[in-house]
This record gives C-alpha cells, sequence and structure tokens, in this order.
C-alpha cells in the first residue's frame, strides 16, 4: 500500500470541513456527539478547522458511567486545552432497556435511549457523528446526511437521494437529521491525519505490555488486541498490514447476525 | 490519488454484489472469521456461500437475494486504493442508483450473458451518461451457464459495444466473468483458453479518479459568512480555478465586487487556494455577501439568466407538467422555479428524444426552468464548476440535473440580455454636480412608529437646503408599485425587493432616498443593502407597542385586535429589531423634531462627507 500523500488527507479534510459548514447553515439546533474516541475526536479538530478556532455547537459524551478511567481523563484535560462547550449526557440504567437484545448489545441501547432523551429534551435538529463506513457493512450504507423519524429510528430502505452535494438538510418537526462528515474516511486515514495535524488522543490505543484498544467502547463489552505497537507509527504500520477488522474487539457486533442493525435501525449510532 | 471509487451497475440479478463480494475472498481480503460468518448466514438460507452477503448486510437484503441500497466496500491493492459502490438495480430504487452513481470516479457494467441488455441495463447506461461517464469497463457475467462460452461472449461483447456507440460511451475493456466460480475475476480463468485479454482485477488499472477542475475559471461557493468581532470571515469552496489573495473578485448574482485580503485555513494563512478546497476569506470592504453567492474573477463571470436548460433525471414519484412550482439548488443557493418547458424526453428504447408533455420516474429529459432571479451557473457539459443542481418539490429531491445552458432573459418576454450597461455618466460626475453623493436611508420600524413622518420632515428641509431627494412611502407604493402585492411572507419580502431596487436606481442618479417601510424580516432588509451597496444605511425607527398601538395614526391596530387585519406586523406578523442599525431613532422618548434632526444630520454627515473624499 502507498503512503497517503498529504494532498488525499487535504481532500478528505476539505470535504469534512465542507460538510460540517453545510450543516451548521442549514440545521438548527445542532450538536454533535463526541465519543472521546480517535474518530470523534479528530473530527472535533476539524470543527475547529471549519469555524475558524471555535466550536459553534454543544459536543456531547453519552455516558454509560462504564468508560475507562484515561477515556475520561483524556476527556478533562481536551475540554480545558480546547475550551470546549462540552455536555454530559448521563444514559439511563440497563434495566429500562429491551431485555430480548443480547448482552453487550444492551449497553449500546442505553446510549440509544440516553440520545434520544436529549434531543427530545434539547429539540435537536441535526447531531453530528464520526461514524466511518469501512467500519462496518451496516454503516457502508449509511448516507452523509440521514434524516430520522421522531422516535429516531431509520428505515434504511426510504433513505431520500443525496447528489453530489446536496445534502437533505430538511426533517418534519420533532423528527432529525443525522450528519455523518466522516463517512468516506478509513481507520488509516484517521491515524496518519492524526499524527499529521498532532491530534491528541487517548492512549489506550498504544500498546502497553503486548496488548492495544483498537476500537473504544465501554470498558466491560472491549477486548484490547495483541500488538506491539507502541508509538503512532507503529499502530500506521500495524494496520497497513492486518486484515482483521477494526471492531473485532466490539462484543456487540458479533452476538447474532443481525446485532449490529437492530441496533443501527432504532437509533444507534 | 491512491483511491478510486467505482459504481456497479447493471440489471437485477446480473450479478453485481457477487462478483465484489468474489473479488475480496479471492484475494484474501476477508477474515476468516468474517467467510465463517458469511457461511452461516448462507447456510441458513440454504443456500451455497453466497459472496454477495458480504455487502448486503441487510437482513431483508439476504432474505430477498437482491440489493435494497447501496454499499461501500474497500479493496487494498498495492497501487492504490478502490471503493466499490454497489448500486441496486431495481427500477424502484433509482434514488440509490444515483446517489452511488454522484459519489464516484468511474463504472463498471455488469450484463449477464444469459440476458443481455435489458431495457433496465440501457436505463442505466443513459443515466451514466447524464452523469457525464464519456467510458466505462464492462463485466460480462455468468459465463459458466453458457453451453458455448466463447461464442456467446462474443455475441454479447458485439451487442454491448454497438449500444454503448449510440450512448458516445468508449468501452474500457469489455470482459468475461463467471463470479461464482471465479473465473477471470482476480484470477486468469482455467476453462476459457480462448481468452487472451486482462482480468476483471486488471482491468480496474485503467480506471483514472476524478479531480476537481484545477485549471478553468475561478469559482467561490459562499456557504456562509462567519462574524468574529467587526471582522467578516466567507466560507465556501473552490469549485475550480485558483484563488489568490490580493486580487479583486466578484460575487455574483449581487455583481458586488472587493479585494480578497487574506485566505485562512485555521490555523494558518495560505496566499493561495485551489480547486477542492474549503476555505474563509477576508475582503477589504464590507460588501454584501451571503450564502448562495459564487466569486469569480472579473473577466472570467458564470452565465447569468432568469432561465437555464438543462438535462434532467427525474426521480419524484409523481409525475409533473409545465407550470409546476419547484426549488433549485445550485451552488450553496436556493431559488424558486417553474418548470416551463419539457423540451424532450429520451426514449430508452430508441435513445432517441421525444415530445411529452409530463416528467415521470427515472425519465430522462430536456428541460427549460425559469425564476424570478438571476441566476448564475456555468453550462454543465465539460464537467466543469457550477453546473450540477437538484429540484426539490416540498422538502423531497425531485430531480437532478446539468445545466445546458443559460439563457440571458429576463422576466418579461422581449429583452434579450441582462449584462448591466456601463452608463455614460459616470457616478462621480453626478456627486460634482450636485454637490452631494445619492444615498438609500432605509427607514425601518413598527406601523405608527413614526417612519413616514419623520422622513417627511427631512426630505422637507433637505429639499430646501438644495439636496435631490426623495421619499419612499411603503404606503404610496402599496397603490401603485406594489399595488399587486399582499401581506404574505413572501410578498413582504417582494415588496422589500422591488421598493430596494427603485431606491437603487434613485441613489445611483444621485438622490438621497428616505425609504418608509415596515420592512419587518431582517434578512429582506439585508439583502436590501445590496440594491446600493457603497451607500446604503438602515436607520431603525424605534418605539414601543405600546406607544404604536396608542397612537394608531390610520386606525390599523384597532382593527388587527378586532381580527380585520390579518397578518399585521407587531400584532399577528413578526417584526424583527435590526441587531445593529447604523442608527437608531427612539421616538417613544424623542419627539419628531429631535429624530428628524438627528436623521438630518446623518445625512448630511454622510452624503456630504463622501463628497469630500472623493472630489
Amino acid at each position: 500500500m502507498l503512503t497517503a500523500t498529504d494532498s488525499d488527507l487535504d481532500a478528505l479534510e476539505s470535504r469534512t470541513i465542507y460538510i460540517l459548514r453545510e450543516a451548521f447553515s442549514c440545521v438548527s439546533p445542532l450538536a454533535m456527539l463526541w465519543s472521546i474516541g480517535k474518530d470523534s475526536t479528530a473530527l472535533l479538530w476539524m470543527v475547529r478547522k471549519a469555524f475558524l478556532g471555535d466550536v459553534p455547537f454543544p459536543v456531547v459524551l453519552l455516558d454509560t458511567g462504564m468508560e475507562f478511567p484515561e477515556v475520561y481523563a483524556f476527556r478533562d484535560q481536551l475540554v480545558r486545552d480546547w475550551k470546549l462547550p462540552a455536555h454530559n449526557e448521563v444514559c439511563p440504567p440497563e434495566n429500562t432497556v429491551d431485555p430480548t437484545l443480547p448482552p453487550a448489545a444492551r449497553h449500546a441501547a442505553r446510549k440509544t435511549a440516553g440520545l434520544r432523551a436529549l434531543i427530545s429534551r434539547e429539540s435537536y435538529r441535526g447531531i453530528i457523528l464520526g461514524i466511518r463506513r469501512d467500519e462496518q457493512a451496516i454503516r457502508a450504507k449509511e448516507r452523509i446526511f440521514s434524516p430520522r423519524n421522531a422516535d429516531g429510528s431509520w428505515d434504511p430502505r426510504t433513505q431520500p437521494p443525496e447528489l453530489w452535494d446536496f445534502f437533505p438538510y430538511e426533517v418534519p418537526d420533532g423528527a432529525h437529521v443525522r450528519i455523518h462528515p466522516l463517512l468516506h474516511w478509513t481507520e488509516l486515514d484517521i491515524w496518519r491525519y492524526t499524527r499529521r495535524e498532532n491530534i491528541p488522543y487517548v492512549p489506550l490505543y498504544l500498546a502497553r505490555n503486548g496488548m492495544r484498544y483498537r476500537s473504544l467502547g465501554e470498558s466491560n463489552i472491549t477486548t484490547p488486541i495483541p500488538s506491539d505497537a507502541e508509538t503512532l507509527d507503529d499502530v500506521i504500520a500495524e494496520l497497513e498490514k492486518t486484515r482483521e477488522p477494526e471492531r473485532a474487539g466490539r462484543a456487540m457486533d458479533h452476538e447474532s447476525e443481525d446485532a449490529f442493525e437492530r441496533l443501527r435501525t432504532t437509533g444507534y449510532m | 490519488m491512491r483511491q478510486v471509487r467505482i459504481v456497479m451497475v447493471g440489471d437485477v440479478d446480473a450479478g453485481k454484489s457477487t462478483i465484489l463480494g468474489r473479488m475480496l475472498v479471492d484475494l484474501g481480503q476477508v477474515t476468516p472469521q468474517r467467510l465463517a460468518e458469511l457461511e452461516s448466514s448462507s447456510s441458513k438460507r440454504g443456500v451455497p456461500i453466497e459472496y454477495s452477503f458480504l455487502l448486503d448486510a441487510f437482513q431483508l437484503e439476504r432474505d430477498q437475494a437482491i440489493t435494497l441500497d447501496i454499499s461501500r466496500i474497500w479493496l487494498r491493492m498495492p497501487e492504490r486504493d478502490y471503493v466499490f459502490v454497489d448500486a441496486p438495480g431495481h427500477r424502484e430504487l433509482i434514488r440509490n442508483l444515483l446517489t452511488g452513481a454522484s459519489e464516484v470516479d468511474a463504472a463498471i457494467l455488469v450484463v449477464a450473458v444469459d440476458e443481455g441488455i435489458t431495457l433496465q441495463t440501457r436505463r442505466q447506461a443513459l443515466f451514466l451518461q447524464w452523469f457525464g461517464f464519456k467510458e466505462l469497463l464492462v463485466a460480462v457475467n455468468k459465463l459458466d451457464l453458457a453451453s458455448d462460452a466463447e461464442t456467446e461472449f462474443a455475441r454479447r461483447k458485439a451487442e454491448v459495444r454497438q449500444f454503448l456507440e449510440q450512448l458516445d460511451i468508449k468501452p474500457i475493456d469489455i470482459v468475461p466473468v463467471a463470479a461464482r466460480e471465479g473465473e477471470n475475476i482476480a484470477a486468469p480463468a482455467k476453462r476459457w483458453p480462448w481468452w487472451k485479454g486482462p482480468t476483471l482485477l486488471e482491468s480496474l488499472e485503467a480506471l483514472r479518479p476524478h479531480a476537481f477542475h484545477a485549471g478553468g475559471p475561478l469559482r467561490f461557493v459562499v456557504q456562509d459568512v462567519y462574524r468574529r468581532g467587526t471582522n467578516r470571515l466567507i466560507a465556501g469552496r473552490i469549485e475550480s480555478g485558483t484563488l489568490r489573495a490580493g486580487e479583486r473578485v466578484v460575487f455574483w448574482p449581487l455583481q458586488t465586487d472587493a479585494v480578497v485580503t487574506a485566505i485562512h485555513r485555521w490555523p494558518k494563512e495560505v496566499p493561495e487556494a485551489h480547486a477542492g478546497d474549503v476555505v474563509a476569506i477576508s475582503l477589504d470592504e464590507r460588501v454584501f455577501v451571503d450564502r448562495g453567492a459564487v466569486a469569480s474573477y472579473a473577466g472570467d463571470a458564470p452565465g447569468m439568466g432568469h432561465a437555464i436548460q438543462a438535462t434532467v433525471v427525474w426521480l419524484g414519484s409523481e409525475p409533473v407538467a409545465p407550470g409546476e412550482s419547484l426549488r433549485l439548488r445550485i451552488g450553496t443557493r436556493e431559488v424558486p422555479v417553474t418548470l416551463q418547458r419539457i423540451d424532450e424526453v429520451v426514449d430508452p428504447d430508441s435513445l432517441e428524444g421525444k415530445p411529452s408533455d409530463s416528467l415521470g420516474k427515472s425519465d430522462v429529459a430536456v428541460v427549460t426552468l425559469i425564476s424570478r432571479e438571476l441566476i448564475a451557473a456555468d453550462d454543465d457539459l465539460d464537467d466543469t464548476s457550477i453546473g450540477k443542481f437538484v429540484l426539490m418539490h416540498g422538502t423531497n429531491v425531485v430531480a437532478g440535473g446539468r445545466v445546458r445552458a443559460v439563457i440571458g432573459r429576463p422576466r418579461s418576454e422581449g429583452a434579450t440580455d441582462v449584462v448591466a450597461q456601463i452608463s455614460s455618466v459616470h457616478r462621480e460626475e453626478r456627486v460634482r454636480r450636485n454637490g452631494h453623493a445619492g444615498g438609500v436611508f432605509w427607514l425601518t420600524g413598527l406601523p405608527s412608529a413614526g417612519k413616514s413622518t419623520v422622513a417627511m420632515a427631512v426630505q422637507r428641509m433637505l429639499f430646501d437646503r438644495g439636496t435631490h431627494v426623495y421619499v419612499l412611502d411603503g404606503d404610496t407604493l402599496r397603490t401603485t408599485l406594489n399595488v399587486d402585492l399582499g401581506f404574505s411572507e413572501e410578498d413582504r419580502t417582494e415588496n422589500v425587493r422591488r421598493t430596494a431596487a427603485v431606491a437603487g436606481v434613485l441613489a445611483d442618479a444621485g438622490f438621497v432616498v428616505i425609504s418608509a417601510l415596515i420592512s419587518p424580516f431582517a434578512a429582506d432588509r439585508e439583502k436590501a443593502r445590496a440594491a446600493y451597496p457603497e451607500s446604503f444605511y438602515e436607520i431603525y425607527v424605534s418605539c414601543d407597542l405600546a406607544t404604536a398601538e396608542r397612537r394608531d395614526v390610520k386606525g390599523h391596530y384597532r382593527r388587527a385586535r378586532l381580527g380585520e387585519i390579518q397578518r399585521f406586523t407587531g400584532i399577528s406578523s413578526p417584526y424583527d429589531v435590526p441587531e445593529k442599525p447604523d442608527l437608531m431613532l427612539d421616538t417613544t422618548r424623542e419627539s419628531i423634531g429631535e429624530s428628524a434632526a438627528r436623521l438630518m444630520e446623518f445625512i448630511e454627515e454622510t452624503t456630504r462627507r463622501k463628497l469630500l473624499l472623493k472630489s
């Protein structure tokens, strides 16, 4: 694989900034979900680029209380350093979600419920999310602007057309649109960009004692992978070779064939 | 560029998802775990390993063995990455196919050897032609089903060649494959010794990524204007050409111009920016610019007109006829348009244009659209900058379009050119003769706030001092110029637009124009500024509602309270208080005489100072 050139990263970045500005111009009120992971942190950096240093909408962590301590520490540091308008949304407890879901997916359903509560309380019409198409086969089918019903659900069979860069930003009252400015990035792109731009990241992504996290979910449903990648350069070199999928360590994707589709159609990120 | 995006098109069941799935498996890009998931999903549905499930991730897609929505899958090769966009073949799902085709660099057309070029294949190829694809790669699939593969492939190949010729599309290669067997996908065909050409994988090397139009005229599309203290930063994307700091640019369609003093790519500034770059710029002058404007260099303007002729693909489920009101989105601009004429609809069978009095779903047609507003656009035939658009009906996208020609015809029939003439008398000459500059002093405020009273008092004073002055009174104009307008939001907007246009003409002729209109909407007032941006002042005649209602000069408040007048500003229709008026007159606290004097001073200072500076 050839190394991504600076102009490749510039093109990816420009497209993301274009999408962010379209969202800010056309959708209001607006908020962004920040999972504190590598993707949404890189996205947050591009938000600052798009609005010349400002972050003109709230950035929200959907908090199940189960994130790694390193994740909370990283959040607090970045909120101070970047002066972020951050908001911590506490998700409802596990006994409030669909008990027929497999165990790890129930965790995700708590986040979905937290998001739904947030949207209805703040009347958000737009939610910006840092998902990518190469993460997962269902996410590969997403649009950049994805209208959701009032209950947050997604009906993939009726997705509106999205021709060139004309995004469908109008939604009926009570409904909202999910905005996905990172869909066209890959995992490798994100790390190469993080390295080039010197964007901070949670240290759990680097190997300690032969293990590292490739994808960060809640501490009880995410497992590390064997790895010797102790620096960002090592991580990039490792990813250039691997065939293992990024979310292999995320239990909720693999509990049943339709686990992730069920999560997403009911409103998961 | 290390990445090429490719859309797969072809009829339902031609095997598009299977080809992609097979290619990934054969190249070892699917993990053993994923392969095991695939086998279990397939056997659950009683089928041998189904490669298409790699892309058809939805339960419904797997159960019915069809693709419903586009999917994207990455293929990592040593020289570069490929992103495949797998599009559904169903006629009902063309919105998904078009979405997929609009995000790629190249296309592969898949034809099943047993079916050949079906009507749906013709339709899809027609869409590709409409998108501007000049060449594509063809895979003739399912050769394992043919009793004499060589002969049947040769027959289909000739058929495809002839068909694409009609569309003026060049086949880069026509390659035989058998996706289920893996023949000639990633590895050379074992069973077809007659085939000396490339595998499908090898033929991908001929596909080229699309780039933004680096050459070509500058087109900077404005997304937004951000205020940072007193600075205004104009945010947008360069669609073509190069933008350089220090150069003067013109913003269309309002035709305001200014010099670019800085190009910001936070956290740094850059001396120039190129096609595809998303930046923010600072200008040397405060000219009116808003979302939707397009900047160019003076000598390289886009086409301007009230009508465009375009090729469209109709996506709406309801048929439409001429006369339909739609919204045009082009660049970042939105304008109301009317479908004036359907010039022709392409018949997918014969590929010939035929007259038609309506447009139906998946029709490809040439149409003419007209608008009350000026549209800035480029002809999109050579895939340059501001030529692609969508049409909206309500909140639905009902068509994609590409501009063929901008027709410079104004709203009324007869006139043929909308390019402004250069006047034989220069503005400075008028200023010198008159002894003062022209300008627009735009009074806004609630009914009975005192706008007309102040305007008339000041007009008298100025006239007596020899100033060329004229008052444009809202109520008076509603009996003449604006007699056809009511009080709906659109009509109020139009009322302000027309009055501003007249004010601009008078100011250009050297007059001091004082307009007295409620002009309740901030956005309309901001647009009015563009009628004479050199010297336009927003004057807020402030008065609290209770005082205005007590005055009730014309008895309107009483009638509005009784419900006899609908949409009365301040009672049943909103008023946007000016955020930063150039001058505020508070008629609750000061007398008409005091307000008039302050306005008088303000006008004298601005129109006479201008003279001192300029002469």
